[in-house]
């Protein structure tokens, strides 16, 4: 099922999405970097992303996810655009994936963000390794993997909390206009 | 009509990821050729420069808490490892001595051999220093990095080579005015030529990410090695490093008769999971050719 896509952000809904990408910013940076397994810590931006594909449909969570994932470029080591690539591929797919499935549930709201989050990981990994950052698949990977999983089945609600807050959510299927000749 | 508009509307997201997957790519090609590393970089440092303030504040109120919380766990390891520290920094006193005797020995020997470049290398016991505290470690998962707190403001910029401890832990890759990043030797993307063995012994000194064993590559087979052999900044015309800096000691080595290179492992010298105060070294790669 397509999700059905709203209008173009308000400035208030500009205004709270960049609050919430400061707020897990700050979190990701100040205090995630320093919780440390293995070399690997707990990751949220790729979350924010997924979590704004979830609420905000496939086209608005994209367009969501590259700024989040542009503001992560500027604090990562790693090559200029990569997190933006998939922050925008993950948000565009989680909405696109969850299109048609009830939101009222959390436990799925957890499964889907955790699966999005491992992807986002994998994706980043093969791209690192692409562009030559050879240790990427081969030792990080799954140092990266044991460690954020578990934190995003702890992190996933809150932030969905915080996405739901900034991100206005897609139109609900029933609200999208029927096609021609079944209204009649 | 409405079918149009429909039709539209359906392609509409499709047209948006393109676009951004298409924009993500250029900005990937262009930081990777190098075409706008200026402007990354730029950019990179007004963002960190903005940010500091934030990651310091909250980082005083984070850190008096979990070195309480750390301290009070660990007090009686803590107290003994306070004992092996100071049996430690008698010996390293009296082995600091003895190599800067060596460094002397070894430039003698270079400009007795008449080596080109021996005169222009400077001796690493006399490079000035700013010390610093790592205030954060990997922002990546896939890069073993960490930030320190001085930056632009104290003298340090890109390329500055950085150790701690026992020895080399890397070089300056990002300076804002009041931080730096610092791309570990352990890091999958970083290189350091060094030395070993025998007088003319060189080698590529390989990370292959954080808490793994460092890789050594170029060794030919047979090369006499031993465990423990202390690998040293090469210290070569236009390396990143100066010379005679300890980076690694040597793991275990090993090699098949079809080979072609000897396989060697080692660890830093270096604590890196306990890095806390460093020195930046307010050194540049030497860019004169060689004269003939």
């Amino acid at each position: 099922m397509r999700t059905p896509e709203p209008g173009p952000m308000t400035s208030p809904d500009i205004a709270k999405t960049s609050l919430v990408v400061f707020l897990a910013l700050v979190v990701q940076y100040a205090l995630l970097d320093n919780v440390r397994v293995d070399g690997a810590h707990p990751e949220i931006m790729f979350l924010l992303a997924a979590a704004a594909g979830y609420v905000g449909g496939s086209e608005r969570g994209a367009s969501v996810g590259f700024v989040i994932g542009l503001v992560s470029d500027l604090f990562l080591p790693t090559t200029f655009g990569l997190s933006a690539l998939v922050c925008c591929v993950l948000a565009y797919t989680t909405g696109a994936a969850t299109a048609g499935l009830v939101r009222s549930s959390r436990g799925i709201a957890v499964v889907v963000l955790t699966l999005a989050e491992a992807t986002g990981l994998a994706l980043f990994a093969v791209l690192a390794a692409v562009l030559g950052l050879t240790g990427a698949l081969r030792d990080s990977l799954v140092p990266a993997l044991v460690v954020t999983v578990p934190a995003s089945v702890v992190l996933s609600l809150p932030i969905l909390v915080l996405v739901r807050w900034a991100v206005p959510p897609a139109l609900p299927p029933a609200a999208t206009p029927p096609p021609a000749g079944l209204g009649r | 009509m409405p079918s149009s508009r429909r039709s539209r509307r359906a392609r509409r997201p499709r047209l948006t990821i393109f676009l951004l997957v298409l924009a993500s790519i250029t900005i990937i090609t262009l930081d990777y050729r190098g075409d706008a590393r200026g402007a990354i970089s730029g950019l990179r440092r007004v963002a960190h420069d903005a940010f500091a303030p934030v990651q310091s504040a909250v980082d005083d109120v984070v850190r008096p808490a979990g070195s309480f919380l750390g301290g009070a766990l660990h007090a009686g390891a803590i107290e003994q490892q306070n004992t092996e520290l100071r049996a430690e920094n008698g010996l390293l006193r009296r082995q600091a001595l003895q190599a800067g005797s060596d460094v002397q020995t070894l430039h003698a020997l270079e400009q007795l051999e008449s080596l080109p470049w021996a005169a222009a290398i400077p001796s690493d016991q006399s490079i000035p220093t700013i010390a610093g505290e790592v205030v954060a470690f990997n922002s990546s998962d896939f890069a073993a990095t960490v930030q320190l707190d001085v930056g632009r403001n104290q003298g340090v910029d890109v390329g500055m080579p950085v150790v701690g401890g026992a020895g080399l832990i890397g070089s300056v890759i990002e300076a804002w005015s009041s931080g730096c990043t610092v791309r570990l030797v352990t890091d999958a993307s970083s290189a350091v030529g060094v030395r070993y063995g025998q007088p003319g012994n060189y080698a590529l000194l390989d990370g292959a990410g954080s808490g793994r064993s460092l890789v050594l590559e170029d060794v030919a087979p047979g090369t006499p090695m031993r465990r423990g052999e202390v690998l040293s900044t090469s210290g070569l015309e236009g390396a990143l490093f100066p010379p005679g800096i300890p980076v690694a000691k040597v793991t275990s080595y090993s090699s098949t008769p079809s080979s072609v290179e000897e396989s060697v492992s080692a660890q830093p010298v270096a604590d890196m999971a306990g890095l806390q105060y460093v020195a930046v070294m307010e050194w540049e790669p030497s860019t004169t050719e060689p004269s003939p």
